[in-house]
């Protein structure tokens, strides 16, 4: 089988983080990116990790396991690297320029099992990994790339099937005396290539908000959200002060607890304002609501007006309401989620804990990254071949070449959505074109 | 003789190509069919080749097979096609002499020991579920193995206008018993139609003021083993177009057209559509191309490619006048449409040995395919598997990436037909791999291991792959050139010197002024330049297959129930349960089956032979 990759701690920043590889010959290729051979296997070597030029990206421990001595049987190793989202993101592409694939979810437990290192029962769950990604990917796709990713993504593989039906027909009936390209090839092709990369764009940038679970923090002035935003990170990231409205732009930052990560967003409390900026401030995070996973309301005391006014803005969310400040005293009414207090710490393990809650379905494992990862990583792949595609044309190379490259790119959606059969391929053309003798 | 090796039912194309490669393989061999003088009659249009189907015929002529034989034997125009297009997806289309071509099929079978019959087989002989050979007018004959070839003779109809005639091919008989046996066995059949236009005289028409398409020169052959046999005496074919009265006349009649009225239920190939369908379907198009193609040399008929019609004999006559250049066209046999039965071939492994009856082989239309090149490849397929299963060996299959024919097999057996299944080079997703010129580099090798060539051609392929290894090392790698000449004639200069090699993977390069190439090595240069400039694809392409081939040959286990795999969506399990798939390879090429689904097959298929091993 293929070598395979995957990240196998959580892809958030963290102390560490480690990789998996296996496959037949996936141990030749250490040497390239450790410089030097290793000698025994499952011993620790430290080492730097190099990019393709021969650069040092990080330094990092690597092990290695001779098949069928490895979790999966086959040969395999893993690398223990610094856990910065930048390092992680070198080592993906050193993988993948070394002709590895991302591995699918499910896939080591997988092979493990194929290679008898595992039981039916372990294999079992590995199905019902397998079972529930296939919908999650569903679900995540369409949700973190907004709601109409897969429409958009079925409509560019649509244009690209548009111009491989001219070009197969061209190919496939020259004597018909048709004209399938109509001189539109080139310009159809030059569309799709500029369409597409501003969508591949915007995938990578939402990416970057959208991978992680985000939890918005709202409430009414001063009641210590950013106290609590900062106690939950374990340090100074937000401006507190007992001004009220001191809060003004979004805050972000990770936080990594129990498995699963997430970004945590501060934002201005809500009041009625004169004060220009921090209106605007306002608004920015009633508009966060909308792309928020969880929204936290923090009060410092129960107003059942002001309560009912924020699970109304939090309509459809998951949402939690937290009473801070319980140092000061319990809250007169017992509604609240959560008690906390931002400056003793009291409540704030179960507060985690029930944020952690609220992820449950993404706390098992990579994906909630990587398949989004992966299907830009298809994009990518895709937009190259039609780029070369378009290439080819203008130097002038055969067209079975460009239909080739149109080809690949069209097998890159294939995940996303769906394959497209030669004989469905074939069936546009005879629809679209007159032909047969 | 009371029991022969195989008994082939049909001497069509499907059937004779099967005969031949039993007995090349050295087994006996009886060829039973309705009419001897018939064995190797074209049904359609008289040529071979064509776009998909010279690839095939050039893997047939790699395997010694004999259609690219008979049809050098017989022809009268050579033209490649997509000749602007890259090496891949150039094909050559060869009109034949129909008598000639027939003629050659049954002069390269009387020099075999195939023992022909002439018979009508009406029934099998089955013991228990196995096919021990065939009744053929009231007369048993046995065999261990039979290959049924029946083309479109299975309970064949003809229809012109509103009559109806039985028959698979004019002039002949319909299988009518043998179609009523195959429908008591309860297989999957199913109906299927085809037509094919009016003949011609070549007398009555006015060749002058259409276009004349000469054949290509230097006149190029079929097969690559008797390259030293000469040509039959070349004739041009002609063009005319349909026009707007034309139109109106098919028009007017179409309600009449047997495939109008209502009474053919055959599914028809979308890509071979009659006349009176292109102008309902295009009517915006007021005017369709017409291939006037010589029958033969001395024979004063034609073929007039493009207008198959059901239409009544009236109204044929009446819209074959309104063209150009046709105005006082004898015809001599009308259109028809022919609808036949067929079995669905996904009932078949790819040996093409059938799952309800051992023993027991199908080839050629009889499949679902339409075509004489689909047959012939299919009939080679057939013999050669029966042969090696008589032999106790391992089945012959080839793979999508290996040739054509592989795609074919595959297709069939897979994912079934939704109509007349004919070759395109499209369906062919390793194309790139698959040129009609490397079908001996992908092939040969095999070809003798089986036995199917003989030695002396085998060594001599050998010994022309080592020249042109020597060629590429001691003339394209070592010549080194500072300049040369880009499309544009203008001179390039490079900043050093660099090999021919280096420079031919250059897009610009005037291939043809790189530098003089003696004569005897012309088609190595040629080869050598695709190879170059196909490489980074096919390395691609490679790698990609190399990738999955393990996995892809995983063979699935007949006992599978996919209803049983969770996680299986209830449209992915309704199409595995009808396609079958025989390997996970193929099974991945279904549509809607997901690389997920893959795994999930593959893990249920350890899970059953887990349950095996502990039951
Ligand atoms: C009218 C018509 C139009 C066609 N149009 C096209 C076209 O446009 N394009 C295209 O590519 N192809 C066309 N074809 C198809 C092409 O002719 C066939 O695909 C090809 O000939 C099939 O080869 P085969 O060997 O399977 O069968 P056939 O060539 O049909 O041979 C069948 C043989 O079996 C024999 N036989 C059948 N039943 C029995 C029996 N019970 N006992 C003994 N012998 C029997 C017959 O005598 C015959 O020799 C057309 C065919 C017909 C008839
Ligand atoms: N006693 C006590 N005081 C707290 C607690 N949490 C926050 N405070 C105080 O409350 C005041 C406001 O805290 P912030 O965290 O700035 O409140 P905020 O909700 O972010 O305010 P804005 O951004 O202005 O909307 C500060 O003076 C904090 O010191 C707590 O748990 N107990
Ligand atoms: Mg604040």
């Amino acid at each position: 089988m293929s070598v395979v990759f995957a990240l196998a701690t959580p892809p958030a920043k963290s102390a560490i983080c480690v990789f998996r590889v296996s496959g037949h010959g996936c141990l030749d290729k250490i040497k390239q990116i450790t410089g030097c051979e290793l000698k025994r296997a499952r011993t620790f070597y430290l080492r730097s990790f190099l990019d393709a030029g021969g650069g040092v990206i990080d330094n990092v421990g690597v092990v290695f396991f001779k098949g069928p001595n490895s979790y999966t049987g086959e040969d395999s190793f893993e690398v223990y690297a610094h856990g910065s989202l930048g390092v992680m993101s070198l080592i993906v592409d050193v993988f993948k320029g070394l002709g590895f694939d991302e591995a699918p979810p499910g896939e080591f437990t997988k092979r493990a099992f194929l290679n008898n290192k595992i039981s039916l029962n372990e294999a079992e769950a590995v199905v019902d990994i397998i079972d529930s990604s296939s919908r999650e990917s569903v679900y995540l796709s369409s949700k973190s790339l907004s709601g109409t990713f897969t429409d958009l993504v079925v409509g560019f593989s649509k244009k690209i099937d548009f111009l491989r039906m001219g070009v197969e027909g061209e190919i496939d009936f020259s004597d018909e005396g048709e004209d399938f390209l109509d001189g539109a090839l080139v310009g159809g092709l030059k569309k799709i290539v500029v369409d597409f990369s501003l969508f591949v764009d915007g995938c990578v940038n939402k990416k970057h908000y959208s991978s992680k679970n985000k939890v918005l923090f709202v409430g009414p002035v001063n009641s210590g959200k950013s106290s609590v935003f900062n106690r939950l990170l374990g340090f100074e990231r937000a401006l507190v002060s007992s001004v009220a409205g001191t809060t003004r732009d979004l805050v972000e930052s990770e936080l990594f607890y129990s498995d699963a990560s997430f970004s945590l967003l501060d934002s201005a409390g809500i009041r009625e304002t004169d004060d220009l900026i921090e209106s605007r401030g306002i608004s920015i995070a009633l508009e966060q609501i909308e792309g928020a996973d969880v929204v936290v309301g923090i009060f410092d005391s129960f107003d059942k007006n002001v309560l009912n006014k924020f699970s109304k803005l939090t309509k459809g969310k998951k949402y939690l309401t937290v009473y801070n400040k319980l140092d000061l005293g319990p809250p007169n009414q017992e509604v609240f989620d959560c008690l906390v207090s931002a400056k003793t710490g009291e409540g704030f393990g179960e507060l985690k804990n029930k944020l952690a809650s609220f992820f449950k379905v993404f706390d098992r494992s990579d994906y909630s990254f990587l398949v989004r990862d992966r299907h830009i990583s298809l994009f990518n792949s895709s937009l190259k071949c039609l780029k070369d595609a378009l290439l080819k044309i203008e130097e002038g190379g055969g067209l079975e070449l460009v239909a080739e490259d149109l080809r690949l790119a069209r097998g890159f959606l294939d995940e996303v959505v769906g394959v497209k059969t030669s004989d469905s391929l074939l069936g546009d053309i005879f629809s679209n074109f007159c032909i047969g003798k | 003789m009371d029991k022969f090796d195989v008994i082939v039912v049909g001497g069509g194309h499907a059937g004779v190509e099967a005969a031949h490669a039993v007995s090349r393989a050295g087994m006996v061999c009886a060829l039973i069919t309705f009419d001897k003088t018939k064995i190797g009659q074209m049904s359609c249009n008289p040529a071979i080749g064509g776009l998909g189907k010279s690839h095939i015929v050039r893997e047939i002529d790699a395997m010694g097979g004999i259609m690219p034989l008979a049809t050098d034997m017989s022809g009268i125009q050579y033209r490649t096609l997509n000749t602007r297009k890259g090496d891949a997806v150039q094909a050559l289309r060869v009109q034949c002499d129909r008598k000639l071509y027939k003629e050659a099929i049954q002069k390269i079978i009387k020099q075999t020991d195939i023992y022909l019959i002439e018979a009508e087989v009406t029934d099998l002989i089955i013991d228990k579920s196995f096919v021990k050979g065939v009744i053929a007018n009231g007369k048993e004959v046995k065999a261990k193995k039979t290959i049924l070839t029946t083309g479109t003779f299975l309970n064949g109809l003809m229809y012109t206008g509103s009559e109806v005639t039985k028959g698979g091919r004019v002039g002949d008989d319909s299988a009518i018993p043998l179609s009523k046996k195959l429908y008591d066995l309860k297989l999957p059949m199913g109906r299927l139609k085809t037509g094919t236009p009016a003949r011609i005289t070549m007398s009555s028409l006015n060749l002058s003021v259409m276009e004349e398409q000469p054949g290509e020169k230097p006149t190029p052959f079929m097969s690559l083993t008797n390259q030293a046999q000469e040509h039959q005496k070349q004739m041009p074919c002609y063009i005319t177009r349909t026009n707007k009265n034309t139109h109106k006349i098919i028009s007017e009649n179409t309600h009449l057209s047997a495939m109008y009225s209502g009474n053919i239920s055959g599914i028809g190939p979308r890509y071979c559509p009659s006349i009176e369908d292109k102008v309902f379907k295009f009517s915006s198009k007021d005017s369709h191309q017409i291939f006037i193609e010589p029958e033969g040399i001395g024979i004063d008929l034609i073929y007039p490619n493009g207008i198959s019609t059901s239409l009544p004999k009236k109204a044929q006559q009446e819209f074959i006048r309104s063209i150009e250049g046709m105005e006082n066209a004898e015809i001599t046999e009308y259109g028809y449409a022919v609808e036949y039965d067929f079995i669905d071939p996904r009932t078949n492994k790819k040996t093409l040995e059938t799952t309800f009856l051992k023993d027991f082989y199908l080839a050629g239309q009889i499949n679902g395919t339409t075509g004489y090149e689909e047959a012939a490849a299919q009939g080679l397929v057939a013999g050669i598997n029966a042969t090696l299963s008589i032999q106790n060996k391992d089945p012959f299959i080839l793979n999508r990436d290996e040739a054509y024919i592989g795609v074919l097999i595959d297709d069939l057996t897979t994912h079934g037909i939704t109509e007349p299944y004919r070759m395109f080079t499209s369906r062919a997703e390793h194309r790139l791999l698959l040129s009609q010129n490397n079908a001996e580099q992908r092939l040969l090798t095999k070809a003798y291991n089986l036995n199917l060539i003989k030695k002396e051609r085998y060594q001599n392929y050998l010994k022309r792959e080592e020249a042109y290894k020597n060629f590429v090392k001691n003339t394209l790698e070592k010549t080194k050139i500072k300049t040369f000449l880009n499309k544009n004639n203008d001179t390039v200069t490079l900043e050093e010197k660099r090999s021919l090699y280096s420079i031919l993977t250059r897009p610009d390069v005037e291939e043809n002024k790189l530098i003089k190439i003696q004569e005897d090595e012309k088609v190595f240069f040629k080869r050598a330049s695709v190879e170059i400039k196909y490489k980074g694809y096919i390395d691609k392409q490679l790698r990609e297959i190399n990738k999955n081939k393990k996995q892809n040959n995983k063979k699935i286990p007949s006992s599978i129930d996919y209803k049983n795999i969770s996680g299986l969506s209830n449209e992915v399990v309704e199409k595995l349960t009808q396609s079958n798939p025989e390997t996970i390879g193929s099974a991945a090429k279904i549509e809607g089956v997901t690389p997920a689904a893959i795994n999930l097959i593959l893990i249920n298929i350890k899970k059953l032979e887990l349950q095996k091993i502990n039951a």
